[in-house]
């Protein structure tokens, strides 16, 4: 039997949606990662956002990690920067009451690609 | 509290920016604070072509002089967010001024919500292609495994009920050096040859109206008319048969293996239908599978034997020489070529 993901589980886009927009404050409204979004524009913020929380959860469309690498290439992205998007996302999960269980999945799909942005 | 005075904080505390605007000069004569929120506070003297870089919005205001009513749209950024104010502006009602009122409604989340539609709508339109192409290559590999008729009834009922078919012609063949020649090549060797033997078989009997239902290893059986009639079922299969001995005579004299086949033919009735739950196959079986495997055991090497149930349906096109293994067996030959099959 296949077991939900997280993205079906919650509600799909209706829910994906909520979270996507959630998330797009927290981080144009936050201080440490909020810069790096100084000159993007928002149509392609939102594109962004939308394919990072969708594949994230499981939705449809995941990036290719050659993909993630490239549209972070040449930008300043720190270990702590990367720490703080974790928590970002981490507050707004708890904010739309996704299990800690699922959160920690996200996480960790997250983490697993800390090496495509982050400047060693 | 005056009335006038309730007006004006309510005029402050809404969420809709609104301003007077002197339609010849641009200068602001009121804003609210919501106004001043988005375009900067007001000190008094400010002009609106100062404020509001957007394209053209004073020109619009100009128009008020002639016209009532304008709507535009105007985007900027405030601290790292993009902020769209749809503004609609009306001439005031006070007819000793030139005024206009600008009310103006922050649509950013719209717009934000819509680009998010458009990239989701775009991720959903290439799953779909994405589901849509895996589909048909399902429907191909299915199309392999039955006929196409069968194959619309499995799609809509999930079943194919057993059909009868009554006027069928079955050809059944079989390689009679099959265990020598595994013993003496190599597996791939085998397997490609089959595969071209069987591809070369399978463009003759589409060629002749007849289909191949399934192979096992050394051999081939076909069938015409199921699931669709054809006519001359008897002569399609005939001519297919004489044409795959030929085929495979002349391709042994090219190729290092030489492949030595029997074929049987029969005609009559077969049951058609998709058997097995997990692992299906559509499969032909009945009396005409039986007769024609039959008469293929006392077929001689690259002989093709009819049984009489077919026999008496070929036409002049056909010889059927008599084959002293059973009453009524028939060898198969196509007329003005007899000398040359009897060899």
């Amino acid at each position: 039997m296949s077991t939900k993901t997280p993205y079906e589980k919650y509600g799909g886009f209706s829910t994906v949606s909520r979270i996507v927009m959630r998330l797009y404050d927290k981080l144009l409204d936050d201080d440490d990662v909020g810069p790096f979004f100084d000159d993007v524009d928002m149509p392609s913020l939102i594109d962004h956002q939308t394919k990072f929380v969708s594949s994230l959860m499981g939705g449809p469309a995941s990036f290719s990690d050659t993909h993630i690498a490239n549209a972070h290439k040449g930008m300043a992205i720190y270990d702590a920067h990367f720490d703080r998007l974790k928590e970002l996302i981490q507050e707004t999960l708890d904010e739309f009451s996704v299990d800690q269980a699922d959160t920690d999945i996200v996480l960790g799909a997250f983490e697993a690609r800390r090496g495509l942005l982050v400047i060693r | 509290m005056s009335i006038a005075a309730i007006n004006e904080q309510l005029l402050r505390a809404i969420g809709v920016g609104v301003a007077l605007v002197d339609i010849r000069t641009g200068s602001i004569r009121y804003a609210n604070d919501t106004f001043g929120e988005w375009f900067g506070p007001m000190e008094g003297g400010e002009k609106l072509p100062e404020l509001i870089a957007g394209p053209g919005i004073f020109e619009a205001v100009k128009t008020l002089d002639t016209a009532d009513t304008f709507t535009t749209e105007v985007s900027f950024k405030r601290r790292r967010r993009s902020m769209t104010v749809a503004i609609e502006g009306n001439r005031a009602l006070d007819q000793a001024e030139d005024l206009a009122v600008l009310v103006c409604q922050n649509i950013s989340r719209i717009k934000e919500l819509e680009s998010m539609i458009d990239s989701y709508a775009m991720m959903v339109e290439r799953n779909t292609h994405e589901i849509r192409r895996e589909k048909e290559h399902v429907e191909k590999l299915l199309l392999n495994m039955m006929p196409r008729t069968a194959y619309e009834e499995y799609k809509s009922f999930g079943v194919v009920a057993p059909r009868l078919f009554s006027d069928v012609t079955v050809l059944t063949l079989s390689f009679s050096n099959f265990e020598t020649i595994v013993a003496e090549h190599d597996p791939a060797v085998i397997v490609s040859e089959l595969n071209d033997v069987y591809t070369a078989f399978d463009r003759i009997g589409e060629q002749f109206g007849c289909e191949r239902v399934r192979t096992t290893g050394d051999s081939y059986f076909a069938v015409s008319g199921v699931p669709d009639p054809v006519l001359d079922h008897a002569g399609s299969v005939a001519n297919a048969a004489l044409r795959f001995l030929r085929y495979i005579e002349q391709r042994n004299t090219s190729h290092p293996i030489s492949w030595v086949a029997t074929i049987g033919v029969a005609s009559g009735t077969v049951i058609g239908s998709v058997v097995g739950v997990q692992k299906y196959i559509y499969d032909v079986f009945g009396p005409a599978v039986s007769a024609a495997d039959l008469v293929r055991a006392s077929a001689r090497d690259m002989q093709a034997v009819v049984h009489p149930s077919t026999a008496g349906q070929l036409d002049e096109r056909f010889a059927v020489e008599a084959s002293g293994a059973s009453e009524g067996y028939g060898i198969l030959h196509e007329v003005g070529t007899v000398s040359d099959a009897a060899r």
